[in-house]
């Protein structure tokens, strides 16, 4: 088992160096430049501005620079936000948006899985018929608006919540609840109903029948036998999910003002900030490849017919 | 849930309650744009982070927060020679960075080199090369920093010398690029200067957090020359590009003022609150056409398509938000008043449209307008296009895509109308008018009149004065009038949500400029 | 509907062995389920009426009246909605000036305005036509425009973008999944690193290149949804396929002699169906919105078309003035997914191997 893992772990170096490799070449092909802006500048001054950036030089070698700075652990300069660095923006915003991205989610898998477990012991029940139309709603309307309606009815009309912001400023911790309610509400509705789904195929299955012979009584086979083997899509899905959680949503952060690196994805593509883009691909390579490697070791400890030679 | 509420509620009341109860401090929310990209006087070329630096640094002169014309700031007085070529500024004695070094004539000096070395990589160092004799020349490294005619003749004497008699370089000068910092901690911190823990300032305010995404607070400054005139004691900066969000803070009382950006849907309702400001800005939006390729490079077709937009429905019904209908380009300003352009004239339009060869649009080429994603220039795009397919007979498609590619796009002429909009950098006609230049890197349609340029070149050396005004003027009427080389649209407005009953000192200025020195509490 | 039979155990003495073949048998079993049944005519009546939109007798969904703006929906004419509202103002006016009724000359104001109201025409294609009496069953927009034609014409590329995506992201994602998860070892390597690439590469990005590249038609714009749209699909059914491939029914086939490709598709992957199909139902509002985003980026379908994505976009900033136009194009996307969920879970379902050949 360690052998594996730490194989594995090697595995990671050469996918990350694919990654930020295309990254790093195609992010320069993308129509316009960091310095193309409203205004348009004389050439000389952009002339300086790149060479501040060394994007004058041949774009091999900028690359070979980029590397070696990656391996000293610098992720270089940001064009459009000169004064800091990336590095300055990563280790500021990226812990945030793990925070609330972590809160989310145990409120989504907790919940999720709950709700599968009911609605699967009480099939096409009205319990069952609610909690499928809850997901069902979850899913269609999309965080923008359900980020502003949430926003609408508790800040605006019933004044329970302050707008916006993060738990250092004057409101403190109340300003996490909607946007923690409205980022965990899609990845509640997608476990519930995975899971719900994986629940029913299982007790179909013939070891649940057999367990049923035996004459097991329905929680332990629902909760000994069916949850552990039913949780498997449910982590497969986990895997990327997390990366996309946890490395935060554009849009919640920019509805609720949360500083996390969600918006950095968005802002640091449309400003063309080259190095910016890259450090955000990297954080979200990083926080993937080590989700989906969690989730390959959970297999096994889900499923004991898996097997890691 | 609803207990939680409850419990969250009462936790609130208390957690503001608690806010009360100290010393009463008077603090300022600002919903600003976006995250700050800088507070480097040098390197600011955007509106949000020049909003903060008005507080933070004073140049030279400062905005008058009524007109946004030059008001003395770190220069108390100064006087005019040779042929309006030369200033000579008399610095205040008592001027001095937030950490107790005074700042002098070679401060000024040392300030504005560091803004022309190429190294700094200023984006806006043009705007110092427009009036400064020899920053061209150092900025783009052909010669060295002693080619700048700027000069430090005492301690408090400082003169320069410019390109030529420049009439609105005092609207200019308080611009941030014209900005002082303090060399002495740049040289210690480097890029890092701009931390809160490392900046020293020389404006009214002192920088105190910058949380990048959240907010940045500054506070009153205690070695700001003027301190005793400064009201309030904190500003706070708020990032967000979210409108809806911006407004809903603004509407809870989380803010006071919010700038630009109020949503669409909403101006109706905002239109009637008693603290919507809305005061006509010095900015155009206006559709370029594609000079280089046929059809749009036959004056008849850009007239008809011109006089065939309805401006003042468009003003009305759409936009809504109290913008001003123009067929000219720029802005009537102090002694200007632009030439007229041609106006909504549906007859004269077919006749036009006829007369290049497509009568009642048959056969007009497949065209497009191109445009940067945003609501507002979206329903502006379609209103244009129902006028020209409803009046004309021409239907032309309209395509969004995100600003970078739109830019790339007009770079190489790749686009037959292309949305633009302008904001004046200082008060002057020719902020918008040099932009259509032959030459101009703005020029996107690539518009060219011999005639024009020689008109815009020949203003460039004369002194202020109606007669100057008249050579513009003259320069405009050919641009928008007899080759129609844009279509203007309207006068963008500043729309701002402030409540003036409770706030003092700020006020309605074509430039948007509202420095926070004279902001008060009533 | 899925009966109580699950509970009951199956052997070869309750199933009535009768050879058909599995989509037969599946397609007489979806049709028992009543649930399912509804599910699909709902579908089948979204595409019907979408297609059919040039046919039917709604307004056109660009054309723009801008007096019109902000119509709330109702079965009243534009024109007699517009009078009511300018009698109320009058009537407010009148009420803070202390007066319940109004004056002569304000009611003089309101006959002219009436007779504006009547005869006010606009041109549309060369021709004038009366406002008065156009009729919107859901409202206006901010320009005037009919929302009923919006949503109808909207749902023809909206429905496209969620078949698509949900089919190319079953069909890719299945198969390189179920290949992954079933040879393991060095193809399962590659292929998992794969997917953790295409996952990591800036989408916005690649976005903007393919524009660049091949414009902005709305091919491109389903190249684009295909492109990502079976990352995840892949991972959850490698997951199931890593997990049953050591059942002993899979032993059994192969001990028979089965070929892999036959165990993969036949044996392993309609074991898995029942989360392939959820998953699937459950991204379609996803596509549907990802058009949105993409067509921020400037890809997909032009203004003034539109669809459900951009017309759930535009409505949010005015939802508290203008709920109607946030809640029908919502609630017809709600609607359409439920019908799809309840077409899946019957599809799913028929296709259950378990229940072959079973009553």
């Amino acid at each position: 088992m360690t052998k594996y893992i730490i194989r594995r772990l090697i595995g990671l170096i050469p996918t990350m160096f694919i990654i930020i490799t295309i990254s790093f070449f195609i992010i320069r092909i993308a129509p316009g430049g960091p310095f193309d802006k409203d205004k348009r500048y004389p050439p000389e001054i952009i002339k300086n501005m790149e060479k501040k950036y060394h994007y004058d030089e041949p774009i091999l070698i900028q690359y070979a620079r980029y590397m070696l700075d990656i391996l000293k652990g610098d992720l270089g300069l940001s064009s459009a936000y000169p004064d800091h660095d990336v590095n300055y923006f990563v280790s500021r915003s990226l812990p945030k948006s793990v925070f609330i991205g972590i809160i989310a989610l145990c409120i989504a898998v907790i919940s999720g899985i709950g709700v599968s477990i009911i609605s699967a012991a009480k099939q096409n029940s009205w319990i069952d018929y609610t909690a499928m139309s809850v997901a069902v709603f979850g899913i269609t309307i999309p965080l923008f608006v359900v980020g502003p309606l949430l926003m609408y009815i508790c800040a605006i009309r019933l004044h329970w919540l302050p707008t916006s912001g993060w738990i250092d400023g004057k409101y403190g911790w109340v300003t996490l609840i909607m946007p923690v309610i409205t980022l965990s509400l899609p990845y509640f509705a997608y476990i519930a109903r995975l899971s719900r789904a994986s629940i029913l195929e299982i007790l179909r299955s013939d070891y649940i029948r057999t367990a049923r012979a035996k004459g097991l009584s329905e929680p332990v086979i629902l909760f000994k036998h069916v949850l552990k083997g039913s949780l498997l899509p449910v982590v497969s899905y986990l895997g990327p999910a997390m990366a996309g959680i946890v490395t935060g949503s554009v849009v919640v952060e920019k509805i609720f003002r949360i500083p996390g690196i969600g918006h950095f994805f968005v802002q640091a593509a449309f400003n063309r900030d080259y190095f910016l883009l890259m450090g955000t691909v990297i954080v979200y390579a990083v926080i993937l490849l080590m989700a989906n490697f969690i989730v390959d070791i959970l297999y096994g400890f889900l499923d004991p017919r898996i097997s890691y030679k | 849930m609803k207990k939680i509420f409850l419990i969250m509620s009462v936790l609130l009341i208390f957690l503001m309650g608690c806010g009360q109860g100290k010393k009463e401090t008077t603090v300022f929310t600002v919903l600003n744009g976006a995250e700050p990209p800088t507070l480097d006087p040098a390197l600011s070329e955007d509106n949000v982070s020049h909003n903060i630096l008005l507080g933070l640094f004073e140049g030279l002169l400062v905005y008058n927060p009524q007109t946004n014309n030059g008001a003395p700031g770190v220069a108390e007085s100064w006087t005019v020679s040779n042929e309006g070529k030369t200033y000579t500024f008399t610095l205040r004695t008592n001027a001095k960075w937030s950490d107790g070094t005074p700042i002098t004539a070679k401060t000024v000096v040392d300030s504005w080199l560091r803004t022309l070395n190429p190294e700094t990589a200023s984006p806006y160092a043009w705007m110092m090369g427009m009036v400064v004799q020899g920053a061209n020349e150092y900025n783009s490294g052909e010669a060295g920093a002693d080619a700048v005619q700027i000069k430090a003749i005492d301690d408090h004497t400082f003169q320069m010398d410019m390109v030529g008699p420049i009439p609105y370089v005092e609207s200019m000068l308080p611009h941030t690029i014209f900005g002082i910092v303090p060399v002495h901690t740049i040289e210690k911190f480097g890029d890092k200067w701009t931390l809160p823990e490392n900046m020293v300032c020389n404006g009214p305010f002192v920088l105190k957090e910058w949380e990048p995404q959240d907010h940045v607070t500054v506070v009153k400054s205690k070695t700001y020359w003027d301190a005793e005139n400064v009201k309030l004691d904190e500003i706070v900066y708020i990032p967000s590009d979210d409108n809806n969000t911006r407004l809903n803070m603004y509407k809870n009382g989380e803010a006071d003022w919010m700038f630009q950006g109020m949503p669409l849907d909403q101006i109706d309702v905002l239109k009637q609150r008693p603290d919507y400001q809305v005061i006509p800005q010095l900015a155009t939006y206006f559709y370029e056409f594609n000079h280089t390729k046929p059809p749009f490079n036959d004056v008849r077709i850009r007239q008809a398509l011109s006089m065939a937009i309805d401006r003042q429905t468009l003003v009305d019904k759409v936009t809504r938000g109290g913008q001003i209908a123009t067929n000219e380009v720029t802005p009537p300003m102090p002694g200007y008043v632009p030439p007229e352009g041609n106006g909504y004239n549906l007859e004269k339009a077919k006749e036009l449209l006829a007369q290049a060869g497509y009568p009642d649009g048959k056969g007009f080429p497949d065209s497009t307008i191109l445009y940067n994603t945003s609501e507002a220039h979206k329903i502006i795009a379609e209103f244009i296009q129902q006028q020209w397919e409803q009046k004309l007979g021409i239907s032309i498609s309209i395509e969004n895509a995100e600003w970078k590619t739109v830019l790339a796009r007009g770079k190489e002429q790749d686009f037959n109308i292309l949305r633009m909009g302008w904001i004046g950098d200082y008060q002057d006609p020719n902020t918008f008018l040099e932009l259509f230049q032959t030459d101009a890197g703005q020029n996107y349609g690539k518009y060219s009149n011999p005639e024009f340029d020689a008109l815009i070149r020949q203003a460039a050396t004369m002194p202020g004065g109606t007669e100057r005004f008249n050579v513009l003027k003259k320069a405009e009427q050919i641009l928008i009038a007899q080759d129609q080389g844009i279509a203007p649209v309207y006068y963008y407005v500043n729309q701002d949500l402030i409540d003036l009953t409770k706030w003092g000192g700020w006020y309605t200025t074509i430039m948007g400029w509202h420095p926070p020195k004279y902001i008060y509490k009533k | 509907m899925k009966n109580k039979n699950q509970h009951q155990p199956e052997h070869q003495f309750n199933q009535s062995i009768k050879r058909t073949s599995l989509f037969l048998d599946a397609v007489r079993r979806l049709r028992k389920n009543k649930m399912a049944v509804a599910g699909f005519i709902i579908v089948v009546i979204y595409a019907v009426i979408s297609l059919s939109a040039p046919l039917l007798p709604i307004h056109s969904y660009k054309f723009q009246i801008l007096d019109h703006r902000f119509l709330p929906p109702s079965i009243k004419s534009a024109g007699k909605i517009l009078l009511e509202r300018e009698r109320a103002r009058l009537l407010t006016q009148a009420k803070n000036a202390g007066r319940d009724t109004l004056l002569p000359d304000e009611l003089e104001k309101l006959e002219t305005y009436e007779q504006k109201l009547r005869s006010d025409t606009t041109i549309k294609d060369g021709k004038p036509i009366r406002t008065f009496g156009r009729i919107y069953l859901l409202g206006t927009d901010s320009l005037g425009r009919d929302l009923l034609a919006r949503i109808i014409y909207g749902g023809q590329v909206s429905i496209a973008i969620g078949l698509i995506g949900s089919i190319t992201s079953i069909l890719i994602g299945t198969c390189i999944g179920a290949i992954a998860g079933y040879m393991g070892g060095k193809t399962d390597y590659l292929i998992t690193r794969f997917i953790d690439i295409m996952y990591s590469l800036p989408y916005m990005m690649l976005v903007i290149i393919l524009m660049a590249l091949f414009g902005r038609g709305i091919l491109n714009l389903f190249f684009a949804l295909a492109f990502v749209s079976w990352l995840t699909v892949a991972r959850v059914v490698r997951g199931q396929i890593i997990s049953l491939k050591n059942s002993e029914f899979i032993e059994a086939a192969r001990s028979i002699g089965a070929g892999n490709l036959r165990i993969v598709f036949k044996h392993l992957v309609p074991n898995t169906l029942g989360i392939i199909v959820v998953f699937t139902t459950l991204t379609i509002p996803n596509f549907i919105m990802m058009e949105a985003f993409l067509s921020f980026l400037g890809l997909g379908v032009q203004a003034p078309f539109a669809t459900w994505g951009s017309l759930i976009q535009e409505s949010v900033d005015g939802m508290d003035l203008f709920p109607w136009r946030l809640f029908f194009p919502a609630i017809t996307m709600v609607l359409f997914l439920f019908a799809m969920n309840f077409f899946g879970d019957g599809l799913r379902d028929a296709l259950d191997p378990q229940l072959k050949n079973k009553l």
